[in-house]
């Protein structure tokens, strides 16, 4: 009996770090399997998300997580580095996961204004646009390094951020999402028209990352077997990724990651509390718009080649759509939802007609039906007697 | 060349107003945007390509009856469907979300929209494709001495015009439009006096249908040449002019949708390459009387008591 309950506990330790395996695995599955077995897991992981939501056992997980943080962490940095291998060194499979990690950052960014802040923000995209643009400018134009162009677009979306943030300041609900429609609208139709940003043709050309000298778009060889370059661009996205969850998760229990829940229960309220919304509402855009053109910068220099349909109103919506079935105000869950319907798109490329419909589809059902999301946000827990 | 573009900035704030009333009626009674408006307008204007071009609907009655009375069998029978429609769309995703957050509707109904114009491209024949829209308005001119006024754009004005003044009176006249009326002012007194808000909701969505079933059939006429996914910019600029005018407000949805159709139209004609930037302009205009005066031309100032 006793042994038996030792052994349980054990195992119960092991939790997490199996968890983010059996993730890896499935997810390995899922982009490399046929189209059914990858319908079977993703049914499969939405069904246990939602049982384990039910009995608590997300909940115990998370515990577990934050029992033994560094493990986990170790094992799935241990995963990220075993990813390309285990996609058995195929580029298109590769891609998808390299296009998984940029649109999670969109969404972990878009999600500082619809999870945190209930503002429903239509221009995710376009964000992600302007992030890809000034990256691909900076360094098709002016020949800057793309890592220039990496930075340049983190300014110039900050910048952005704001001017698209500017309008939340003074309308709410559907005037705000009106406004960000337009602005997005207004995005594309400056890009197409504007013959200097490459218009309807896009912008060719757009030179690679390169490290220590070494191009990122270089394949490579490893123990006699040739490795695509998209591995370099995996090892580049993922990193990226795990450092802006990071971020994100440090200013969801952070007084701003509070400060913006207080926004969205009610803003005058909130204002009584002291909190100052003209800065605390710019923040959640500024930041939300810097990962959106990190990922835009990533984007323009991994595929080489931009053009505005990249960018367009549907896109945005994807975005919303990956927030919204990975669970609002979370940023693992975001993460998930971004990984899930990446996988699911790449997977129906040949119902390519069916797309718009599918998203718009997902986007009722999940609404009816759990419009908290697969993974929904978590309570707060700070420890106690710290602070004082 | 000033007479010209007058015109066509009034023929096209014609075909903006009634998608900006189709807004202003579902957000008077329901505080929520139904963003799938511009769609369900193009779905009637698909309606029309059915029952005329696949069917021969209006073939079949033009023998029976005059071509006046087969014409307005055809537009009414693709109002009814795009009526039924509206209220389907209220039963799917609108009401599942009565009582939450008003931005759950917003992002369903857009939804919704994408999925009514993506199953026009799947299903209708050749849905992905331009379709020509039958002319069953003639093109010709009523008058030869005035240029522009034809008989299509004559019935284009007078019809938007009759459909308001019928709208002007069922909600001012009749019993049930006098509950819209007082469902829209205060939801929660409308329901202590008595009224059947539930009723109420279905009906001014029968009559929001309805108008934009004939809106369908004005655009269609308008343009001529039809596509599954014109109902988003319709959807944009109809919720932009509701905006304009003051969101909530029938009369406002006319004036705003006027105010856009003449920036549009102005700059095109006067600004050197101005046709790319007509939708800016359009939307430019918006985003100033958002910021600037979010009540709109003719809505009411509203101030938040806490």
């Amino acid at each position: 009996m006793t042994e038996n309950k030792i052994y349980t506990h054990k195992i119960e330790k092991l939790l997490p770090s199996l968890g983010v395996v059996v993730f890896f695995a499935a997810l390995a599955v899922a982009i490399t399997g046929s189209l059914w077995s990858t319908l079977i897991i993703l049914i499969g992981m939405t069904g246990l998300l939602i049982y384990g939501e039910k009995h608590g056992q997300v909940d115990r997980a998370y515990i577990r997580v934050e029992e033994r943080r560094s493990s986990t962490l170790t094992v799935l940095i241990i995963c990220i580095v075993l990813l390309p291998f285990i996609l058995k060194g195929n580029s298109y499979f590769l891609h998808i996961a390299v296009m998984a990690g940029i649109y999670a950052i969109v969404a972990l960014g878009l999600n500082f204004q619809i999870g945190s802040m209930g503002q429903v923000n239509f221009a995710p995209a376009a964000m992600f646009g302007v992030g890809a643009y000034t990256s691909a400018m900076v360094t098709v134009r002016l020949g800057a390094s793309p890592w220039i162009g990496l930075i340049a677009a983190m300014i110039v979306t900050a910048g952005m951020g704001i001017v698209f943030g500017f309008p939340a300041l003074k309308t709410r609900g559907f005037y705000f999402s009106l406004v960000t429609i337009a602005l997005q609208t207004i995005f594309i139709l400056l890009v197409v028209n504007t013959e200097w940003l490459g218009g309807p043709n896009g912008i060719p050309g757009i030179p690679a990352f390169s490290l220590f000298g070494q191009s990122l778009k270089k394949s490579g060889m490893l123990l006699g077997t040739p490795i695509p370059y998209q591995m370099n661009y995996i090892y580049l996205t993922f990193t990226l990724l795990l450092l802006l969850i990071v971020i994100s998760k440090r200013l969801y229990s952070s007084r701003i990651g509070l400060a913006w829940n207080a926004i969205e229960e009610d803003e005058i309220v909130a204002s009584t509390q002291g909190i100052n919304l003209t800065k605390v509402k710019l923040l959640s855009f500024s930041i939300g718009s810097v990962f959106a053109g990190i990922a835009g910068s990533l984007y323009a220099h991994y595929t080489s080649f931009i053009g505005v349909e990249d960018f367009d109103f549907n896109k945005s919506l994807i975005f919303i759509c990956m927030v919204l079935l990975g669970g609002m105000d979370n940023p693992i869950g975001v993460t998930i939802g971004a990984i899930m319907l990446t996988v699911i798109d790449e997977k129906l490329r040949i119902f390519a007609d069916y797309r718009m419909l599918m998203y718009s589809i997902i986007l009722i059902v999940v609404l009816v039906v759990r419009s908290q999301g697969l993974l929904p946000k978590r309570n707060r827990k700070y420890p106690l007697g710290e602070e004082n | 060349m000033l007479y010209a573009q007058i015109l066509n900035a009034v023929m096209l704030g014609c075909t903006y107003s009634l998608v900006a009333i189709g807004f202003s009626l579902f957000f008077g009674v329901l505080d929520t945007v139904v963003f799938c408006a511009g769609d369900v307008a193009i779905f009637s204007s698909f309606s029309v390509v059915f029952l005329v071009q696949l069917i021969g609907f209006y073939n079949i009655f033009f023998g029976l009856f005059n071509p006046v009375a087969a014409l307005l069998l055809t537009v009414i029978v693709a109002a009814i469907f795009t009526a039924i429609l509206m209220v389907l769309l209220y039963q799917l995703v609108i009401k599942p979300f009565e009582n939450k957050s008003s931005l759950m509707p917003l992002l369903s109904t857009i939804a919704a929209g994408i999925a009514l114009r993506e199953l026009i491209g799947i299903f209708f024949p050749e849905g992905r494709n331009p379709r020509s829209f039958p002319e069953l308005l003639s093109n010709e001119r009523i008058l030869q001495e005035l240029p522009g006024i034809s008989w299509r754009n004559a019935i284009i004005i007078v019809a938007t015009i009759l459909i308001v003044a019928i709208l002007y009176w069922f909600i001012n006249k009749t019993k049930i439009g006098l509950s819209i009326q007082a469902v829209s002012q205060n939801r929660e007194a409308a329901t202590m006096v008595g009224i059947n808000r539930n009723l109420v909701i279905y009906v001014t969505f029968i009559v929001g249908g309805l108008i934009l079933g004939f809106g369908g059939f004005l655009i269609g006429s308008y343009y001529a040449v039809i596509r599954f996914d014109l109902g988003a910019g319709f959807g944009l600029k109809g919720f932009s002019a509701a905006v304009v005018g003051g969101l909530g407000n029938v009369y406002g949805a006319i004036v705003g949708s006027m105010l856009i159709a003449f920036a549009e139209v102005f700059v095109t004609a006067y600004i050197p390459g101005g046709t790319a930037y007509a939708s800016i302009a359009a939307f430019v205009l918006v985003l100033a009387f958002i910021l600037f005066k979010p009540e709109g031309v003719l809505g009411n100032k509203s101030v938040e008591k806490v």
